[in-house]
């Protein structure tokens, strides 16, 4: 495969979800209009829903909320012979710490996504989409509902999609603050007015879902790329980014564009579109600009706060499903913290883990008690009041809580936090009265997910 | 000593009020269920009635949408939007997640209580006037440290910017 | 699908199932334990408590069972393999019995569930002498009252939301939700003042540990100390099956035992509260004779006998009996009305019925007395011999205008003016029998030892000893023989009784 670096060593963009992104009112549906918005779906509406369905699944397209799962093979569960009402539930909690990509797709370009959700939602036969926007994103609600309005209005949206007899309806759900909504069941329960306390599967969503009916639930980025899938065919989306592996069926590869995200330490935080394959280092070093001056770069977190950290020496990896995961890490968000040698890697698990104890919504005992036993166990560190026998116990807390719960907000917890201690144990030990001189530890491969 | 029974229950609140029918008939009409509406319900009661939702709202909203007021309760102490108590007249969100932490999001914490007089956050200060709340991750990472005053997102925001947001407040 | 899996090996052996059962329910048909808490087999499975872990083999992480479908895959044709005590499950379990206990509070010394907790029980069994943490436990509210009938203590709760499920899905009046999130989610109840649903004390049995208590048996008593039977409500004709509990002559506590055809798990919290009576002040204790000067005297079991005897021969007259005797008292009293010439009838309250586990009629074996042509008594019947357990069955005016000369009567208050000689007649607690509740299902109601007066003559021998009095030829059958006849009877013909089936008709787990 030819590289995609320029001669400079520079790693493109490719603007296809953020080619409105700079455009002045791109939010409004005429100037939407005027960059092609919709044109996909008429496309969309003239095909068989089947054979859509066929394109997203030739695409390999896989879910951008972090979890990965392919798109295609999601919407194909749906039971066709149904007689009950079906939704589309549009994933835009966005509650991943450190990812804020899809709240630039919603508030700039809010026609893309309406369209991917029509896709969809002819594709799959659901007639109610609900956009489950976090409540921490007032202009978000604000564009989508403009959206929704002007398409309402041009015959886009209602009775007669378009002037098809395909009928659909969309309304924005406000979120009011809840991390544990952003994983899909927990999402339902908060649509149906609940907690959002997440649902033991099976049964899966696909089946019963929403209100109990048959549902698909998506996460913004991967609709808003339906479009352009229909537009250019899926072979033209599968043919970017990774390819997969032939020899590992679980190496599905990473196909398209992504949105990728730097925040944290570094000196110019954003958002940028590229084709998967650019290292971390790249991302961090040609676009974030590297740390900020007279400092380096110490860990990153690769997508959001629910991966393991990689160090400095680990950056060298392409941001893709697969590739993260080898080096025992994943690709989550793909939006990455990022932390120089100035932190205080402690105090980062503190807050870690206090997140996860604030957020864990209470249902199942090991995250109910664990997180908040982590975060007590991480301050008694942090006061100084730490032992060595803390970082023992803290491993075989990881062991009772990753794995053993509902959902998976707790195995979220355990691997941020097991991969620092693993790879900054001399932190831990520093802190710790008569350890104070532990060498750094060496050990820092194969560490992570499993 | 146990108390022999349970207080005495609240006093419903008519609700909606007629300020607000029409915006509620139209949320219910989203949903094929009545419970389904009580998130974005209880957000425009909050917002209606002092920025919380007292004992005799609650009872209101749960009457309204026939479901139970443990229900309603159950749903104000799982939102972190919510407010289940007196919550003052401005309302400040600092986001304590990592990426602000690192920028810096423990000084606005700081600021923000001395600003409101207020010993910790989740209680208002000592004048009435402020409710600052720890918030996690408020989705404006690559512009952080965030604040949120009153519903409005502030970003790149500095102790300096900060007392100068809650000093324009009245 | 003829080649569907219908069979699950369960530490190495093999157990048929059925479609959709989960594995904790075959392992449980099959005798085998696994610790469970927020399983329950009457509500959804929540598949919040995470203890129930087993071992799948095949897969590194235990697996809750509660939740875990016996059958596989559909891809895969081989039945599944499970461990229930290998490293891997009871690893499991062990990290979540830690989890539970991090905030619990420990306090079995003093707290009322303690004998009967899943937890303490479990805890014992696989937990660690040495606690690992040090830290500060999470404080949460106790005491906090649930209504007039029971206590909450969050801090013992371990958020199984088995109350939540019960209010919601067996009464549906959703009074209980979870309120906060992460350590510091509770149980609340609706501030609508009072948790008044008529069977709101089924929460407190199905509480897995001292969460939930009953104000009306906290701090009475430890369970150890108690004496447990086998018994049936008798506050209303639904034959409700439940478990008597007493210490030392004192009737302590009612809860209901499982029976499919009847009550599930449940009963309403009237009948949990209707033994009271049975510890009255005013018990009767030994039998009693009226003195030629109209004074009561106590006299032993023979001459009360003689005398009673003596005071129908000359007052004959029909039998009012209390609607809650048993199928062979009432057989005996006919008998006896019989031998006077006379019959035997009943009398039981009606009232307000709620459709499932209430009726209307409130006596306990009326349909019994009615399989037995026992005719229902009219408001002021004339009688000789008067039976009354229950003030609401027999009250003060149909007493008196029984003229009744021989009283049975488990209250002292409950005799009538009329009465030449008195007999202590032990609860229903106290007594063994059958009872037909209103649907027609026969069932063994359980004697307590440890409720009532000691040395109560037993109702039954004192009614054939009347008889044998006043029938010279009588032949004595005793309570067997009396069985032997009611199974022959026509009108049992489709009755099962208990004492003739296997396994008797109401008994339980």
């Amino acid at each position: 495969m030819a590289s995609k670096r320029d001669k400079d060593g520079r790693y493109p963009e490719t603007k296809i979800l953020s080619k409105n992104f700079g455009v002045k009112d791109s939010w409004t549906l005429k100037v939407a209009k005027k960059n092609g918005a919709y044109k996909n779906l008429e496309k969309a509406l003239k095909m068989a829903p089947a054979d859509i369905i066929e394109e997203v699944k030739t695409s390999r397209v896989r879910g951008r909320g972090g979890a990965g799962f392919p798109t295609g093979v999601k919407w194909g569960f749906v039971p066709t012979e149904s007689d009950k009402p079906k939704y589309l539930v549009l994933n835009a909690d966005e509650s991943e710490p450190g990812t804020f990509k899809d709240r630039y797709l919603m508030e700039l370009d809010p026609h893309l996504v309406l369209e991917g959700c029509l896709i969809c939602a002819y594709a799959c036969g659901l007639s109610t989409i609900y956009i489950y926007v976090r409540g921490e994103y007032p202009k978000s609600q604000e564009r989508l509902w403009g959206a929704i309005e002007e398409a309402r209005k041009a015959g886009i949206l209602g009775k007669s999609v378009m002037g098809s007899d395909f009928a659909c309806e969309a309304y924005v759900h406000t979120g009011a603050g809840a991390y544990i909504c952003g994983e899909e069941t927990g999402m339902l329960e908060s649509l149906e007015g609940k907690r959002g306390h997440p649902r033991i599967k099976p049964p899966f969503p696909a089946v019963e879902g929403a209100f109990g009916c048959p549902t698909v639930i998506n996460n913004v980025e991967t609709l808003a790329h339906v479009p352009c899938i229909i537009e250019n065919g899926g072979q033209w989306f599968a043919d970017m980014g990774i390819q997969p592996d032939p020899d590992n069926p679980r190496a599905m590869g990473s196909s398209g564009t992504k949105l990728m995200g730097l925040s944290g330490d570094i000196k110019t935080p954003g958002v940028w579109e590229f084709e998967f394959g650019i290292t971390l280092r790249e991302l961090i070093e040609q676009y974030g600009e590297g740390a900020l001056d007279g400092r380096k770069v110490k860990a990153v977190i690769p997508g959001g706060l629910s991966m393991p950290v990689l160090t400095a020496d680990e950056l060298d990896v392409p941001m893709g499903f697969d590739a993260l995961v080898k080096v025992g890490s994943g690709l989550g968000t793909a939006t990455a913290i990022v932390m120089d040698d100035s932190r205080d890697m402690v105090e980062v698990c503190e807050n870690i883990a206090h997140f996860f104890a604030d957020e864990s919504c209470g249902q199942c005992t090991p995250c109910r008690e664990g997180c908040h036993w982590m975060e007590k166990i991480f301050a008694r560190i942090q006061g100084g009041e730490g032992t060595p026998a803390d970082l023992d116990l803290l491993e075989r807390l990881f062991i009772n809580i990753e794995g053993r719960t509902i959902c998976a907000l707790a195995d979220a917890a355990v691997w941020p936090l097991r991969s620092i201690i693993r790879k900054f144990r001399h932190e831990f030990l520093a802190k710790m009265p008569g350890h104070e001189d532990a060498p750094a530890s060496t050990e820092t491969a194969g560490v992570g997910a499993s | 000593m146990i108390p022999p029974t349970n207080s005495a229950p609240p006093v419903a609140v008519q609700f909606p009020p007629k300020e607000l029918k029409k915006e509620c008939e139209d949320i219910l009409s989203r949903y094929p269920t009545r419970m389904a509406a009580c998130l974005p319900i209880l957000l425009l009661a909050q917002k209606h009635y002092d920025n919380w939702v007292s004992p005799e709202v609650e009872a209101g909203v749960a009457e309204y949408l026939g479901v139970s007021d443990s229900h309603i309760r159950g749903l104000l102490t799982f939102y972190a939007m919510y407010n289940a108590k007196p919550a003052g007249r401005h309302e400040v969100w600092v986001c304590r997640t990592l990426t602000c932490m690192l920028r810096g999001a423990g000084k606005l914490r700081d600021t923000a209580l001395g600003c409101a007089k207020a010993k910790t956050t989740g209680e208002v200060g000592e004048d009435g006037k402020f409710l600052v709340k720890d918030m996690e991750c408020l989705g404006l990472c690559e512009v952080a440290p965030a604040v949120f005053v009153d519903g409005e997102a502030h970003v790149d925001v500095t102790p300096e910017k900060l007392t100068e947001l809650m000093e324009a407040c009245d | 699908m003829g080649d569907a899996v219908n069979t699950i090996f369960i530490n190495g052996t093999e157990y048929p199932f059925k479609p959709g059962q989960t594995v904790i329910q075959v392992a449980q048909e099959n005798g085998i334990d696994i610790q469970h808490y927020c399983y329950h087999p009457g509500l959804s499975i929540a598949g919040n408590c995470r203890i129930c872990m087993i071992e799948v083999e095949g897969n590194p992480q235990p697996q809750i069972s509660c939740k875990l479908d016996c059958a596989p895959p559909p891809w895969i044709k081989e039945p599944l393999r499970v461990q229930t005590e290998s490293e891997v499950a009871k690893q499991g379990r062990e990290g979540t019995m830690e989890m539970l206990l991090v905030n619990h509070p420990l306090d079995c010394p003093i707290c009322d569930q303690a004998g009967e907790c899943h937890l303490q029980d479990y805890s014992y069994e696989v937990g660690q002498g040495q606690a690992s943490t040090t830290t500060a436990k999470t404080k949460l509210p106790k005491n906090v009252p649930f209504g007039s009938k029971i206590v909450y203590d969050a801090e013992r709760c371990i958020k199984c939301t088995l109350c939540v499920r019960f209010c919601e899905e067996i009464t549906e009046t959703n009074e209980l939700s979870m309120q906060g999130r992460g350590d510091e989610e509770m149980v609340v109840m609706t501030s609508k003042g009072e948790f008044d649903t008529p069977y709101s004390m089924n929460i407190i049995d199905i509480c897995p540990v001292g969460a939930l208590t009953s104000r009306d048996f906290r701090f009475k008593s430890r369970l150890w100390f108690m004496d447990f039977a086998n018994s049936i409500d008798t506050s209303s004709a639904k034959g409700v099956n439940i478990v008597t509990g007493g210490r030392n002559g004192t009737f302590l506590r009612i809860e209901p035992r499982y029976n499919a055809s009847i009550n599930d798990w449940w009963m309403a919290d009237e009948g949990r509260v209707a033994y009271k009576y049975v510890n009255s002040p005013s018990r009767l204790e030994t039998a009693l004779v009226r003195d030629a000067d109209g004074q009561f005297r106590v006299a032993n079991w023979e001459d009360a006998i003689s005398a009673a005897a003596e005071a129908l021969r000359s007052n004959p007259g029909d039998i009012l009996l209390d609607g809650g005797c048993t199928l062979e008292e009432m057989v005996l009293a006919k008998d006896l009305a019989g031998a006077m010439g006379k019959n035997a009838k009943f009398a039981a309250a009606t009232g307000e019925g709620d459709g499932w586990l209430v009726t209307e009629e409130k006596g306990a074996n009326a349909k019994g007395a009615e399989l037995l042509e026992v005719a229902r008594a009219k408001r002021a019947q004339a009688a000789s011999v008067l039976v009354i357990e229950r003030e609401e069955h027999v009250n003060a005016s149909m007493r008196e205008k029984s003229g009744a000369v021989v009283v049975f009567a488990t209250d002292g208050e409950h005799v009538p003016e009329s009465a030449e000689v008195v007999f202590p007649l032990p609860s229903w607690a106290e007594r063994e029998g059958t009872l037909v509740n209103i649907d027609g299902l026969a069932q063994w109601m359980e004697r307590n030892p440890a409720i009532g007066p000691n040395n109560l003559p037993v109702f039954v021998e004192i009614l054939e000893d009347l008889i044998g009095e006043l029938d010279d030829d009588y032949a004595w059958r005793g309570a067997d023989g009396v069985r032997a006849e009611i199974a022959a009877l026509p009108a049992f013909a489709k009755v099962a009784l208990p004492w003739q089936t296997e396994t008797p008709v109401g008994a339980g787990s």
